[in-house]
């Protein structure tokens, strides 16, 4: 359904921030992007949702296509009309409004009133949390309620495809867990599409199909959930290590990415 | 008792006269909080809005009833307009360009209308009896009252406006842009209406005064009043600028009689200057400004 074939994004007309990735997400289908900080995941996404005009980024090769239709000229509402949507990182919950008010925020795109209450319901059932704090003002929610209604908002514009990043930044395990169970029901449920960008490769692998690592803005590995799991170099880098290794005992060379060799 | 009777009509009409600030720096309000952007074209806007509802009224000989919906909902497009064509051309310049563009927008039009229709005051009748209302021994001055009424459903509908569908979605823009933009919001869209509804609260401000003192370029100089009352009440709070509109006002009518006989005089016009300086040194966020939210 998504297909991003070779692109390229650069910053303020000189940082080549992404040096052609291509990947792929099936309808339905839920796929990862792993990679260390500053590897280019989160811009690989706004380069996807159309978020990098504001801070000055722009796509300069390559093809970004939606169900076989290259949509690099449309701005970030446009996309999130034909079903992208983008829930950035850090939640950017709108403080000021309530929970409510965060989820009404999101409707532009819908005319009837009674599908609208509808999604509400429906969100909230998804997120029986955000029930309880309905009208309290959004910015004094906890982390954990921030993320899931910065979630909630997201699935207001009834996506195609649903781009998460980051969403288990700075939350408890039991939440993480939490969150990704409900992100892997939706997934199921509505055979909405999810890219998942994540630092936690654990519990990224635990919902997704496929996976692909990206690494100085190019992407250095791919593969299904399982391969990527049980790749020596993936276990040594992204998910703690495999087993018992005393460090102090690896010669330096033993330890560098193989791919980087 | 006099005495009492004195202060109380004094705050009365000081208050009436205040709703009509809170109007016009309700539109500075609206703008700030969309975009971030201090409007200081506000001023001349009411002025344009009433020179255009003069020209409705006097020059096309429009009915009451038609020119003064026509001039207002005009401003509503010059708003937008002056958003299209020079604002957003702005964006992502440094702040004081985006002041130095709203100044000068003022200062042009400021010259520009009476050059268009001749530097004489207009009479700009809207049908109010001159007699004034008497309750007890209190004068009240009926244009006074029909402004403040007006002014005051005005700024109830805004507040109203506000909690529908679109006014939530304005809200969001002005909490956060990349969000809004992320869940389909059109930013832009949202900061033009932003600058329409201005252009409407001014221009129903510049009718209800100008009905009062008259239509010429004196008229944007309401827009210190206005100024006063958004920096008082803290620029981004509709309850803000109405308790500060209504400070001023009663400050502006009630200090000078009383300096007065201690032989102060003309301090009439300094109270909305001293408001903007007492407010920027000893409270900069004003009465009402929005606290960042900070989670511990």
């Amino acid at each position: 359904m998504l297909k991003l074939e070779n692109i390229e994004v650069v910053y303020d007309h000189v940082f080549l921030a992404i040096k052609g990735i291509s990947l792929e997400v099936a309808e339905g289908g839920a796929v990862a992007l792993l990679g260390s900080n500053g590897a280019g995941k989160s811009t690989t996404l706004k380069a996807i949702s159309g978020l990098l005009a504001p801070e000055r980024g722009e796509v300069t090769r390559g093809e970004v296509l939606f169900k076989g239709r290259d949509f690099k000229r449309l701005s970030a509402p446009e996309r999130v009309r034909l079903g992208i949507v983008h829930v950035l990182e850090g939640r950017h919950v709108f403080g000021h409004l309530t929970p409510l008010e965060n989820l009404i925020a999101a409707t532009s795109m819908h005319r009837s009133r009674a599908k609208i209450d509808g999604l509400v319901e429906k969100v909230l059932t998804y997120f029986p949390r955000l029930k309880q704090r309905i009208n309290a003002k959004a910015g004094y929610l906890s982390g954990g309620e921030q993320q899931m209604l910065a979630i909630g908002r997201a699935l207001m514009t009834e996506p195609k495809l649903l781009m998460l990043d980051e969403p288990s930044l700075g939350l408890a395990p039991l939440l993480v867990e939490e969150i990704f169970e409900i992100i892997a029901r939706v997934n199921r449920e509505t055979r909405m599409s999810v890219l998942l960008v994540e630092q936690n490769a654990t519990a990224a692998l635990s919902i997704v199909e496929h996976a692909y690592l990206i690494e100085n803005g190019r992407i250095v590995m791919s593969g299904s959930a399982d391969t990527m799991r049980s790749n020596p170099d993936v276990q040594e880098f992204y998910l703690g290590g495999a087993g018992r290794v005393d460090y102090r005992n690896v010669k330096h060379y033993r330890r560098r990415k193989r791919w980087l060799a | 008792m006099d005495l009492f009777f004195e202060l109380a009509e004094l705050s009365i009409s000081g208050a009436l006269v205040g709703l009509m600030y809170t109007l016009i720096a309700l539109g500075i309000v609206l703008v700030f909080k969309a975009s971030g952007v201090a409007n200081l074209a506000q001023g001349a806007m009411a002025m344009v809005g009433a020179y255009l509802t003069w020209a409705c009224l006097t020059l096309a000989g429009a009915p009451l009833w038609v020119a003064i919906p026509l001039g207002v909902f005009a401003m509503f497009f010059v708003g937008r307009g002056i958003e299209r064509v020079a604002l957003r051309r702005m964006i992502g310049q440094p702040a004081i360009m985006v002041i130095m563009l709203t100044l000068g927008l003022e200062i042009m039009l400021r010259g520009l209308l009476p050059a268009l229709f001749g530097p004489v005051k207009k009479r700009l009748d809207i049908g109010i009896d001159a007699a004034p209302i008497i309750i007890g021994p209190m004068l009240i001055d009926r244009a006074y009252l029909v402004s403040g009424a007006v002014a005051l459903i005005l700024i109830v509908l805004a507040v109203l406006y506000f909690n529908t569908r679109q006014g939530v979605m304005l809200r969001a823009v002005s909490d956060d842009q990349p969000a809004s933009w992320s869940v389909g919001i059109s930013v832009e869209r949202a900061i033009g209406i932003s600058w329409g509804l201005a252009g409407i609260a001014a221009a129903a401000g510049g009718v209800l005064w100008g009905s009062i003192q008259g239509v010429d370029w004196t008229l944007s100089l309401l827009l210190i009043k206005a100024l006063a009352v958004a920096i008082l009440g803290g620029l981004d709070s509709i309850l803000g600028v109405l308790v500060a509109g209504l400070i001023l006002g009663v400050l502006e009518n009630v200090a000078p009689v009383y300096l007065e006989r201690f032989g102060v005089s003309g301090t009439r016009d300094v109270v909305a200057s001293l408001v903007i300086l007492a407010t920027v040194i000893f409270k900069p966020y004003g009465l009402f400004g929005r606290e960042e939210i900070e989670r511990v």
